[in-house]
Order: C-alpha cells, then sequence, then structure tokens
C-alpha cells in the first residue's frame, strides 16, 4: 500500500482546529462588542418629528428639566411632554414657525380657527368635544426591557441627577443615548451610591460639579461629599433582585 | 404608548429570505418573530383616552419583523395633546365607584392606569364592608375587557338591514322613542338597587308602560313575602348585626357565602367575634349552629351542624320554635301543640334541636336565627317571631321597610296573551334563560318589537330583533343604595364607554324623551338629595348616608296559625329532593363567561369550570349497589378492611375519576343531565344542583362548561324540588378538581383546637406536628425574640452557618423584613383572595384541560380539607368537619427552592422575601420540585399570548384578543411561557410604599431646612414604611382580616404581635425551612351538651391517634379523646 494520501493533509487537523479557533474567537469577540448595550446603545441618536433642541433650551435659556419632565419627580416614568406643555411658550414665541406644525396639529385639533371654542363645523367627529389633534410621534431613546421597573422618583428624590444616566443633555442639539443603561451599569452605581450623590437643589443642573473640587484634579473630594450625603440620608439602594424586578 | 414601527428596509430584508418569503409571510412566523412581550402595554406613556383603544390595535398590528437588523426596534413615545389635569403618566388614580348587583351595591374603590381601570378594591368609607370586596366584584374588572362583549349595536330580522351601514346606538335609540309613541311598551328588567333607575321607573309608569322585573335568584322574595304573611304593605328586609351576636342559628342560610346577601358584612361581624387573641376572647367567642342540606362555607365554619334536606325546615323551625317559646315560657298551648305537630315529623333531632334551644335561650338578646332566602314564607315567619321573642330584634338583627313588590314576569306574559303589549325591552338580565319555564317561542311570535340591553349576546338576545350594548358599570354614571339601606353610593366611570354601548339609564332617559346626560341626572339627583355636600365630595368619599325605616312594633305570636298547608314528606332514595343553588362560578349565569370566575374553584367541591350534581355518600352507594357499573366511589386503597384485594369501582381515564352522567326527571320533558360527583356532609337523599352555566348562547370562556339546570326551575321559581327520579345516562365526563384528596390523613397541616383547649392551654398547637418531637428548630436561639430570628437566620442545629439576609457589598441588611401571618380562625374559604392574587399579578388563565394536567396558575391556592368521627380509612364520611388553609408562597427564610437553581434565578433579598427573576429563569423546574408547600407555578405555554386552545400550537397557534391584556397590571412583569412564577408578597406593592415614604421624607426635610438639603439628616425611622401602609392584594380583599402582612423586625407590628401569639405555627416547620408566612390555628367553640359533641375537633383527634397511637391505648396520657357519642 502505497501512500495514500499526499504529506501535506498531515498538517490538516491542526490547521483545521486553528482556523477554528480564530473564527470562534472572532465570533465571539464580535458577539462582545456588538451585541451588547454598550454597542447597541450608546450614541443612538434618532431623528426626532420635531427637532426640539435641548442645548438651546436647557443649556441656554436654562429652561428647568421639570418644566417639561414635569412627571420626574412624582413618578417612576420621566413623561415627554404633552403638545400644551410646548404650547404654554410657543403660543407667542414663533407661534408661526413651521418646525412646530405638529405640536400646533396635536394641540389645537378639532379647534382649526385656535379660537379654544368648538363650533359646529369644527366638530367633525360629530361629538360635540373638543378633541385635540394626533400625538407627536416622538422616537424614545432611552428604553430599558419590560422586565426591568426603573423609578425616576426615587432616584431624583435622593440626590441622583439626570446626568448620571442621560449624560449632558443641555450640550446635545440632538439627543442620543449617553450611558449603556445595562444592569452592570446599574449596579455600579447601586453599590457605590455617593458616586452619584449630590445636593438635591442641584439634581438637575448638570453642570454641578461638588465645590471643593473646583480647583483640585481629582475625584476624591467628590466621593467625600457624596459619603456624607449617602450617610446622613440613610441612603442604601438595593442590590437584590427585587428592586428592579417585580 | 409605544409601538414599534415596521423597518424601513422591510423589501431587503424580504428579498435577503427570497426562498422563505412564504414563511415569512404566514402570521404563525410574524408572530414569531414578535418581541416576548406583547404587552408593551405597561410602558404606556400618555395617550387620548378615547384614542387609546385603537392604538393599542395599532401597535399589535404594526409590530413588525423586527429581526432584519441588529438595531433594537424603534419605538415611540405619544403624549396628549392636552394633558388632563389629575394624570401623571405611571402614576395610578383611584376612584370611588360602586358595583351594582341584583344585591345592592358595593362600594369600590377602582385603580386606573392611564385611564384603564385594572384592579378593584372595596371602599373603605363604607364601614360594614371595611374595604373589603367579594369574589365577583374582584373578577368584573375583567368584564370590561372581555374579548365576547358586544362592541356594536346588532340587528336581527330586520327588513333594512342588509345592504344599509351599521347601525350606532343612537340609531336604535331613534327607533324606540318611535314605540314609546305608539305606546304598549313593557320592559322587563333586572333587579337593582339604582335609586336613578327607580326615579326614571316611576316616570316610565306614569306614561303608561309596564314596568316589570325578573331575577330568577330573587334574594328580595322573601322580605316581600315576610311582609304580606304579617299584613303588610311593605316587605321586611332582614339585617342582621352579628357583631354583637353570640349564638347564631343559620337555617339552611349561607349567610357568609354567595347564596344570601350582604355576605361582606356578615362575614366581617361574625368573625369579629370568633377572633381570638386569648383566654379571655375564646371564652367571649361566638357559636355557630348550622342546619343545613348542601355544605356551604358556613357550614364550614360552623361550631355544630346538621344535615337536614330543605324540604324539612318547615317541620324543624316549628319544632325549634315549640322549644324555645316553652323555654321562654311564652306562647299558650294551643299554639305550642300547633307547632309540635308541624314539627312532628322530625322526632329524631329533637335531642339536637333541644339543647340548642337552651343555648339560644342563654344569652337570649344576643342570639339570632337566619333563615335562607330558598325556605318558604313559614320558615321566615317563625324566624322573626324566634327573634323577637328572644328579644333579638334591635340587638343581634333588625328588620328594615323596604318596596313592595314590582310586576313580575308572569304580569308581563298576561299582558302579552291580551295583546296589551306589542314591544318588549330587555334591561339587562337574561330572562330567556333564567324563566325558561315561560313560552318564549310564543312570546316572540306575538311581539313585535323586541330589544335587549345587556353585556353581551346571550339567549335572551337571540330572540330579540335588536340587541344593545350595555356599558359595563365603570364605564357609567348611576347611583344606588347599598343592601343594608344605609348608604347609597355613586357608579362613576373610570373610563368613557370601549364600544358603542349605552349604559340602562341612559336607555331609560332615552325613553322618556330626555336629552339630559347620565351624568347630568344622576348630578341632580344628588343635589336634590343634599343640598350641603358637593357632588364633588360625593363622588370624593364615594358614600352618602341614609337611614332606613325600621320595623320597631311587634307582631302577635297567633300569625304563625296561619300556616296550615301539608309538610312534605321526607325525601328518600325513591324520592329524591334537588336544591338548585347559584353556582360558585357564573352566580346565576352572568359571570359564565369570566375567566377568572370559571378557574377559581369552588371554595367546597373544589371544581373548576364545570359545575356536579353533588350526591352524599349515603346516596352514592345506594346508587353504586343500584347501577353496577356506575363507578362513583373510589376505594382509596387496594385492599379492602379484611385485608384483601378488592377491586376498585371506579372509572378512570388517564389516572382522572370519570364522572358518570345521570338523567333527573321530574317530568317527561322537565329534566337535566349532569355528571354526579360525591361529596361528604349532604344531606343524604337531597342532590344539589347549580343555576347559571351550561349556557347554550355564551362568549367563548364559558362555551361547553357545565350543565343548564334551570329547566328544572319553575314558574315561581321555587328552588327546593321534590319527587325527583334519576338515572343513569351510560356517559361520563371527567370533571377538572384541583384537589381530589380530603383528608389530611392525621398529619398536623391546619390544626385545631376547641375553644376549652387553648383556654387550658393557649399553645396547644405548637404541640402537635413533627417539630413538637424534634431538637429545637432555633437550637440555642429558640427563644429569642422574633426580629432577632428574623435579622440574623440564627444557625440553629444546622451543621452549616447560614448566610444573613443582607449583601456583601450593602452595608446594612434590610431595613424592614416581611412576614404574613394567617389566621385560619377568621378564614371562611370564600375564595376572593385567589382571584384577588389573579388581578393584581397578571395571573393568566390556562382552561380546563390544563387544570386536568394540574397547571393551574393560581399564587394562592385554598385547601380544603374533611375531618370526621367515623371515617375507617376507606369510606367517605358524611358528618365532616371543614378546614381551609390559604397557601402561597411562604418565603421561606432557608428556601429549598433556592439552593437547586442553577441560575439564580431564585434567590433572597435583604428584606427576607424569596424573590423571582423571570429574565433569569430557564424553567428547569428543579425549584417546584424541591418546594414543599408546592406553590410554585410553571408556564407550561404562553397562556398570556396564545388562546387557551391554541397553545400547543406554539408560535403557530392563534393569538389572543389584545382586549384583555388592557387590564394587566402594568407594575408586574407578563411572564411569557418557560418561567417560574409565585407569590412575591406583592412585591410592587413594597417597593412603590418604600420609594413613597422615602419621597415623602425627603421632601418635607428639604422644605423644614430651605438650604440645598445636603446637610438634611434622616433617620431611620424616617425612611421606614409605617405599619399597615402596604396591603397585599389577599390581605385587603379580606372581609375578616384573616391575613395581616407587615414588618416583623418590628416588636410593635401588628403581624409580629400575631406571630408572638401562641397559636402560632408553621406549617412543615420541622423541615427547617423557617417560613415567613405563618399560620394561626384554628378554634372551634362547640356546646359540649349538643349530640355529638366532641372535645377536640376531628382532625386533631385523627392526629393524635396517629401520632400517639400507644399512649392512646394506655389510655394514661391526656391527650383529648372523643367523647362517645
Amino acid at each position: 500500500m502505497r501512500n495514500l494520501f499526499p504529506r501535506w493533509v498531515n498538517t490538516v487537523p491542526v490547521k483545521v482546529i486553528f482556523a477554528m479557533g480564530i473564527v470562534g474567537g472572532a465570533v465571539t469577540a464580535g458577539i462582545n462588542y456588538y451585541a451588547t448595550p454598550k454597542y447597541t446603545r450608546v450614541g443612538y441618536q434618532p431623528t426626532q418629528p420635531v427637532s426640539y433642541d435641548h442645548k438651546f433650551h436647557a443649556g441656554g435659556l436654562g429652561v428647568d428639566c421639570r418644566y417639561c419632565h414635569h412627571g420626574v419627580d412624582k413618578s417612576s416614568h420621566a413623561n415627554i411632554p404633552s403638545a400644551n406643555v410646548c404650547m404654554s411658550c410657543h403660543k407667542n414665541v414663533k407661534p408661526d414657525s413651521p418646525l412646530l406644525a405638529p405640536i400646533r396639529d396635536s394641540y389645537f385639533g378639532e379647534d382649526v380657527n385656535k379660537d379654544g371654542k368648538l363650533s359646529e363645523e369644527e366638530d367633525t367627529n360629530g361629538d360635540g368635544l373638543l378633541t385635540s389633534g394626533p400625538s407627536v410621534p416622538w422616537v424614545r431613546i432611552h428604553k430599558l426591557p419590560d422586565y426591568v421597573y426603573f423609578n425616576h422618583a426615587i432616584h431624583v428624590n435622593r440626590g441622583v441627577s439626570c446626568v448620571e444616566c442621560h449624560g449632558r443633555i443641555d450640550q446635545m442639539k440632538v439627543v442620543h443615548h449617553n450611558k449603556p443603561l445595562s444592569m452592570a451599569f446599574c449596579l455600579d452605581c447601586h453599590r457605590k451610591p455617593e458616586n452619584a450623590l449630590r445636593p438635591m437643589n442641584e439634581v438637575t443642573n448638570l453642570a454641578w460639579t461638588s465645590e471643593i473640587t473646583e480647583d483640585s484634579s481629582s475625584n476624591i473630594d467628590k466621593i467625600h461629599s457624596g459619603l456624607d450625603i449617602k450617610h446622613n440620608w440613610g441612603v442604601n439602594p438595593p442590590l437584590s433582585c427585587t428592586g428592579c424586578h417585580r | 404608548m409605544i409601538k414599534e414601527i415596521p423597518e424601513k428596509n422591510l423589501d431587503n430584508g424580504k428579498r435577503y429570505w427570497k426562498s422563505l418569503d412564504d414563511l415569512a409571510e404566514t402570521p404563525g412566523f410574524r408572530s414569531w418573530v414578535e418581541r416576548e412581550f406583547p404587552e408593551g402595554a405597561s410602558m404606556l406613556e400618555g395617550v387620548q383616552r378615547r384614542g387609546f383603544v385603537k392604538l393599542m390595535a395599532a401597535s399589535f398590528g404594526l409590530a413588525g419583523l423586527g429581526m432584519t437588523g441588529c438595531r433594537r426596534p424603534e419605538h415611540t413615545i405619544l403624549p396628549y395633546g392636552k394633558s388632563p389635569e389629575e394624570l401623571i403618566p405611571g402614576v395610578p388614580n383611584f376612584y370611588a365607584t360602586s358595583m351594582p348587583t341584583a344585591q345592592g351595591n358595593i362600594p369600590l374603590i377602582v385603580e386606573s392606569h392611564n385611564g384603564r381601570p385594572t384592579k378593584i378594591e372595596g371602599n373603605p368609607s363604607y364601614i360594614p364592608f371595611g374595604g373589603s370586596t367579594n369574589i365577583y366584584a374582584q373578577a368584573s374588572v375583567l368584564d370590561i375587557y372581555d374579548p365576547d362583549r358586544t362592541r356594536n349595536p346588532v340587528v336581527i330580522d330586520s327588513k333594512d338591514n342588509s345592504d344599509s351601514k351599521p347601525l350606532t346606538s343612537l340609531d336604535i335609540l331613534d327607533y324606540t322613542s318611535e314605540w314609546m309613541q305608539n305606546g304598549k311598551v313593557a320592559i322587563l328588567a333586572d333587579k337593582s338597587f339604582s335609586s336613578a333607575r327607580e326615579q326614571l321607573k316611576q316616570q316610565l309608569i306614569s306614561k303608561g308602560v309596564l314596568w316589570c322585573e325578573h331575577e330568577a335568584i330573587d334574594l328580595t322574595k322573601p322580605e316581600i313575602n315576610l311582609g304580606k304573611a304579617f299584613g303588610l304593605n311593605n316587605g321586611l328586609r332582614m339585617i342582621p348585626n352579628l357583631r354583637k351576636a353570640s349564638r347564631v342559628l343559620s337555617l339552611d342560610s349561607d349567610f357568609l357565602g354567595n347564596r344570601e346577601p350582604n355576605s361582606l358584612a356578615n362575614t366581617r361581624a361574625l368573625m369579629k367575634g370568633r377572633k381570638v387573641l386569648s383566654a379571655n376572647d375564646a371564652k367571649k367567642m361566638n357559636r355557630l349552629y348550622s342546619v343545613e342540606s348542601d355544605l356551604t362555607i358556613t357550614g364550614g365554619v360552623a361550631d355544630h351542624r346538621l344535615r337536614l334536606d330543605s324540604s324539612q325546615f318547615i317541620a324543624f323551625s316549628n319544632l325549634l320554635t315549640a322549644e324555645v317559646l316553652t323555654l321562654l315560657s311564652k306562647g299558650d298551648d294551643k299554639l305550642i301543640e300547633h307547632l309540635n305537630q308541624r314539627g312532628a315529623s322530625l322526632k329524631r333531632h329533637k335531642k339536637w334541636i333541644i339543647e340548642c334551644a337552651k343555648d339560644l335561650c342563654k344569652k337570649p338578646q344576643e342570639s339570632v336565627i337566619l333563615p335562607g332566602s330558598h325556605l318558604p314564607t313559614e320558615v321566615h315567619a317563625l324566624s322573626f317571631m324566634l327573634n323577637q321573642e328572644l328579644g333579638a330584634i334591635g340587638n343581634t338583627v333588625d328588620y328594615h321597610h323596604t318596596n313592595s313588590s314590582e310586576s313580575t314576569i308572569s304580569d308581563l306574559f298576561n299582558s302579552v296573551n291580551n295583546r296589551t303589549v306589542d314591544t318588549v325591552i330587555f334591561l339587562g338580565g337574561n330572562p330567556v334563560l333564567t324563566a325558561s319555564d315561560y313560552e318564549w317561542e310564543d312570546f316572540s311570535t306575538k311581539i313585535k318589537n323586541k330589544l335587549h340591553l345587556g353585556h353581551s349576546f346571550n339567549e335572551t338576545s337571540s330572540i330579540c330583533n335588536f340587541h344593545l350594548g350595555q356599558s359595563h358599570f365603570l364605564e357609567s354614571w348611576d347611583e344606588g343604595q347599598t343592601w343594608d339601606g344605609t348608604a347609597i353610593v355613586p357608579v362613576q366611570p373610570l373610563v368613557a364607554p370601549l364600544f358603542d354601548t349605552i349604559s340602562d339609564i341612559e336607555l331609560l332617559l332615552s325613553l322618556i324623551g330626555s336629552d339630559v346626560s347620565s351624568h347630568d341626572f344622576v348630578l341632580s339627583l344628588q343635589e336634590k338629595r343634599s343640598a350641603k355636600k358637593s357632588f364633588k365630595d360625593f363622588l370624593r368619599l364615594g358614600v352618602e348616608k341614609l337611614k332606613p325605616t325600621i320595623q320597631s312594633s311587634k307582631f302577635e305570636l297567633s300569625k304563625l296559625n296561619q300556616f296550615k298547608d301539608e309538610t312534605t314528606k321526607q325525601p328518600s332514595s325513591e324520592n329524591l329532593e334537588v336544591l338548585l343553588v347559584p353556582d360558585f362560578h357564573a352566580w346565576d349565569g352572568r359571570f359564565a363567561n369570566n375567566g377568572w370566575m370559571q378557574e377559581c374553584p369552588d371554595p367546597i367541591s373544589k371544581l373548576t369550570w364545570d359545575n356536579a350534581l353533588l350526591i352524599s355518600p349515603v346516596l352514592a352507594k345506594e346508587l353504586e349497589e343500584k347501577y353496577p357499573s356506575l363507578g362513583l366511589l373510589p376505594k382509596p386503597t387496594m385492599l379492602n378492611n379484611n385485608g384483601q384485594i378488592a377491586p376498585d369501582n371506579a372509572v378512570f381515564d388517564h389516572g382522572k375519576q370519570k364522572a358518570p352522567i345521570v338523567k333527573l326527571a321530574l317530568s317527561e320533558n322537565k329534566f337535566i343531565e349532569g355528571p354526579l360527583y360525591v361529596q361528604p356532609g349532604l344531606a343524604d337523599f337531597t342532590i344539589i344542583a347549580s343555576l347559571g352555566l351550561g349556557r347554550s348562547n355564551i362568549g367563548n370562556v364559558g362555551k361547553g362548561t357545565g350543565y343548564n339546570s334551570y329547566p328544572l326551575l319553575n314558574k315561581e321559581s321555587n328552588r327546593i324540588i321534590s319527587k325527583v327520579s334519576l338515572e343513569p345516562t351510560g356517559e361520563f365526563k371527567i370533571l377538572a378538581n384541583v384537589q381530589e384528596h380530603w383528608s389530611m390523613e392525621g398529619r398536623a397541616i391546619v390544626r385545631e383546637g376547641n375553644a376549652e383547649e387553648y383556654i387550658t392551654d393557649e399553645a396547644f398547637a405548637s404541640h402537635m406536628g413533627a417539630e413538637s418531637h424534634s431538637p429545637k428548630i432555633w437550637g440555642k436561639d429558640q427563644e429569642a425574640d422574633l426580629a432577632f430570628k428574623a435579622k440574623t437566620t440564627p444557625r440553629g442545629n444546622s451543621s452549616y452557618e447560614h448566610p444573613d439576609h443582607n449583601y456583601e457589598k450593602s452595608e446594612s441588611p434590610g431595613l424592614h423584613q416581611w412576614g404574613m401571618a394567617i389566621d385560619l380562625n377568621q378564614c371562611t374559604g370564600c375564595s376572593a383572595c385567589v382571584v384577588a392574587c389573579q388581578s393584581e399579578n397578571n395571573i393568566p388563565i390556562v382552561g380546563k384541560d390544563q387544570v386536568l394536567r394540574g397547571r393551574e396558575m393560581h399564587w394562592i391556592r385554598l385547601d380544603r380539607y374533611f375531618s370526621s368521627t367515623e371515617r375507617d380509612g376507606a369510606e367517605l364520611p358524611s358528618d365532616v368537619q371543614v378546614s381551609f388553609q390559604g397557601v402561597a408562597c411562604m418565603h421561606c427564610e432557608t428556601a429549598p427552592c433556592e439552593t437547586v437553581c442553577p441560575v439564580n434565578a431564585t434567590v433572597h433579598d435583604e428584606e427576607g422575601l424569596n424573590a423571582m427573576a423571570y429574565n433569569r429563569c430557564v424553567g428547569t423546574r428543579y425549584c417546584a420540585n424541591n418546594c414543599p408547600y408546592k406553590v410554585r407555578r410553571f408556564n407550561f405555554f404562553d397562556w398570556n399570548k396564545r388562546k387557551t386552545d391554541e397553545v400547543y400550537k406554539g408560535p403557530l397557534g392563534e393569538e389572543n384578543d389584545s382586549l384583555p391584556a388592557m387590564g394587566k397590571n402594568p407594575d408586574v412583569t407578563v411572564r411569557m411561557r418557560g418561567v417560574m412564577e409565585k407569590c412575591t408578597y406583592c412585591v410592587q406593592r413594597i417597593q412603590e410604599s418604600k420609594i413613597q415614604v422615602k419621597v415623602k421624607a425627603q421632601r418635607n426635610a428639604l422644605l423644614q431646612s430651605g438650604k440645598d438639603g445636603a446637610d438634611i439628616e434622616l433617620k431611620e425611622s424616617d425612611i421606614k414604611v409605617p405599619d399597615g401602609s402596604i396591603k397585599t392584594a389577599c390581605q385587603q380583599v379580606c372581609p375578616s382580616d384573616s391575613i395581616s402582612f407587615g414588618d416583623i423586625s418590628d416588636p410593635e407590628s401588628e403581624v409580629s404581635k400575631l406571630k408572638n401569639n401562641p397559636r402560632d405555627y408553621s406549617v412543615l416547620g420541622y423541615l427547617n425551612t423557617r417560613p415567613r408566612t405563618t399560620f394561626l390555628a384554628k378554634v372551634r367553640n362547640p356546646n359540649p351538651q349538643m349530640p355529638h359533641s366532641v372535645s377536640s375537633p376531628h382532625s386533631s383527634r385523627e392526629y393524635h391517634d396517629k401520632a400517639h397511637p400507644v399512649h392512646h391505648d394506655d389510655g394514661d396520657h391526656n391527650t383529648p379523646q372523643e367523647k362517645t357519642h
């Protein structure tokens, strides 16, 4: 019996194993990187139906977060403002801007002549009630899974600023997803809340840094003031499943 | 509202999958790639209230092929155009309203999430109910989301409907006003306590409309007949005040259950008098005597129970009255003789009656006699006289004046036959089903215009030309009285009608030609009634006081001489008696399409999705002999008493006993057919048949459930039927019973003692069970206080250190340690907790087929045990004591489920909760296998997503209607297939309370300091949840407050106090699971003078017989022993 296989066949198993290792490693690395919240979420910046500029309103004009997101310190949800909130200013400021058309449609609805009353010809659906228009379809940016019950009120009232999860919204012309909002992200903070705590009045001041740290570059003083707050307020965030999963 | 928008590059995706194009188009595939939780409704962010149904539908429709990209699908958030003032997205609102029933309105507080009613609770402002609700009120929220309810008016065989556009309710109201102008209109209404309807009724009657009322199970009938018997123009309604009662005798009256009105107030008051926390309480404990033909939950509570056929109650109450009058030396000899003569047939129960009468006369003013509403007027008259002569009236019972009777359904039929009526409007109800003895075919040919207003298309709608959808009570304005007439309560809508439906008030308003809205009408009624209080206050409190007229003068005893009809003969196996009762699941049929009610097991028979003909073991034995192939009685063992192998008569299919279907006939064409089910505790020759199931024209849920027993009901709706014959049909049916085994087999699961035992030994419960013999569970810390044990988890006798309930990275253990105590002495078995839990926690129903496989999902189950004196191991006993025990996850401190979970999906949290992380669960079911209490439930299928009969098709199965999803609680995850679930102690309520307390403390402190808030100091007490502010769903609904929940590390909390009571014990405590839910032993209060009285409850005697057989034989051990009888 002569040699049935050529000589190079001897190295095939090694090569196959080696190639499989490379492919497997690439797939694993790819999934680890591309399928994690860090990649899939951070940077998500959809186009909104109305190009509301947070940098201008919150950063420039200094409108407080809670003017529009008024449920944030009372409810689990930080509500997206209804059209009437926008219109409380824009009835007078740029009332005819074409960019605000979806807001006006939603606000006035059947009230075509905008007099606040419903005349008979305006009552298109015939129910005798002044019906507002279609909702403005804001695109959701920050979304947690359905089995996670995050509560805004407890965080905002206990000195965790908006900036901790949402980044410097006051510097974003178009809002994007800034932090991964993964479970590890939540737990990092729940384990060391002192890194995130600040005086209650500074919660919506996204530019705030601890006064002590103004001249020193270190982060340690921020932690110190956070530790004080944590101690004084008895902050002890839950680390077990029931804290967020119900 | 979040909805998914199809990806823009959908076409590309399709081309890529070219070969699978067809696959991608099938609905099955589309649903498979859909998100796991279609109930994205939980993230509702603010939608137009009126538009949310549309959006709901759109969100399901648009849920697209999310797999075409790796990115997350795009969601939108739709805020209001103009936000309603009172609404903050994510914060539920609560409104006071009430549920109209044929037994008075039940005051409610209803929770609403963004305009969707999700959970019903009782209104605590109405004192007699104390914030509790019954099972039907709990389940009624499901009816608003019933996919089978009427969405648009239905026009049947109308001439012009062929191609014209569908009619709206308003169009139909045009027809009705036309009819009104022509006259000859009659209205057949169901019973209502609405004062708005009463007003409109008077106006309609004055316009010449014939107003009739019909209710198959009419609980106001006895009061009207009693008034008539005493020669009054008004009815006499009995309102017991059991809080003051120390001796209660129930004559076939299920006054704690679903068969009598006002059961919530009765339960609350009676059980208050049975609350035993000290020996002193035990001395004052009330005593309940129950004489009944069926075994009801009232009989389950009773200290003494006598089985007696319903037809024999005339004799029984005559004999009793004779005894009591003799003891009180009242009444002349002639009357006593008359009474004795009428009671002559019951001489065999003489001893029972004499001893009972003696006990009633001990404290006559604190005694009360309660007759069942299905019993003849004579029994009610005798009970009135007994209560009067005992001096109970004014103390333990009051008789209120009520309106006299309305025209009835027979008046309607007279007018129809006289041709004085050509138009009939059915206002709710379902008389074609419930009054099937009338000639409806003849009726429908004689009447030109027939309109039915009802929740859904039913038997009555099918004979009408028009069917209009009736708005649910959570969609309509009304106001009504409670049963006891002490309060008037509003019916306030929480949501605009979801479909094109109108309420009964709106229909009546249109009939009188008024264009006032129902809201304005109710407003005007309230303003007329009380000028001082505003309508808003009325709606906010939800209760306004009324003063009923109370019967104050006495009646002559001689009125009893009027009853002279012949008494019914004692039933026998040749002459069977049938008692028709409202079904537990469906009541008179109105809840037959409610899945929660269908799947909630009947408290006594434990049947779901079906009703059965209940027969006594004595009758079963006779039938077995007569028809050997029947297979009624299964043998618990293979061997008979002599140790020989005895063949089993029962017929089984896949391990499930088949119930033989029999025919019960009254005459040739009046008969019913239903499966037999043997149940202890029944009168020997009475068969219990329940009304309300087996309906022919019903939605998908109620289809094919049970049998219909209305054919036996006669025109007078007399529910006691004699001279019935029984014949097997040779067919069989399998019944879905969730608890087939009824005996505790001498184990100390439910621990019971008599009041006297308790007085001598308060800790009798801790001397039972294996742990009373084993080394101490907590070792050297056995006697340590509750808070120490809860916070530190002492090692006990274990070789291993137990981890404490804190996490390594957390600085302190939890602020609270949650625990629950269930007082078995307070539980009546009403099962309201089961449905309350289902409603709060988004628990799905699984259908009969899956219940038969033991896959029901209820987080709390109510175990029912029977125990008896005569038990010899093989025979089903006749005289039993009933014990109930609610079992949910016990939140063991050393939980066996946690150690076996391979993925740490079930772990402890720092506050002692046994947490269940659904998203981590992979479905090994090891935990359920290792749970000694068997309280874990597994999602074998996508119950929430798919129709119950389609689950086996997996992703190809048809999906559920989206409507019920709107009633889900958005604070609780809707679980998917393949995960385990169980009681969480309502963790959503716990977390919400903790958050609220902290937010409030922080804000108050900030306001007080006035600075930036950094230097605020909060004490531990500031951020702790105050005792009593968290109520679990089961606790909140319970009418007798048998469940307590709270922080056991706080020695002052209610639950700590109960757990420190000597009656407290852990079920299976010897397993060292250290459950956080513990039970308080049941205390019975028998009268030692009574025949068959025992010094110790049957179950504890069984336990002691099994646990100490040697001592028992010696006779020198002081275990309580049964007295011979």
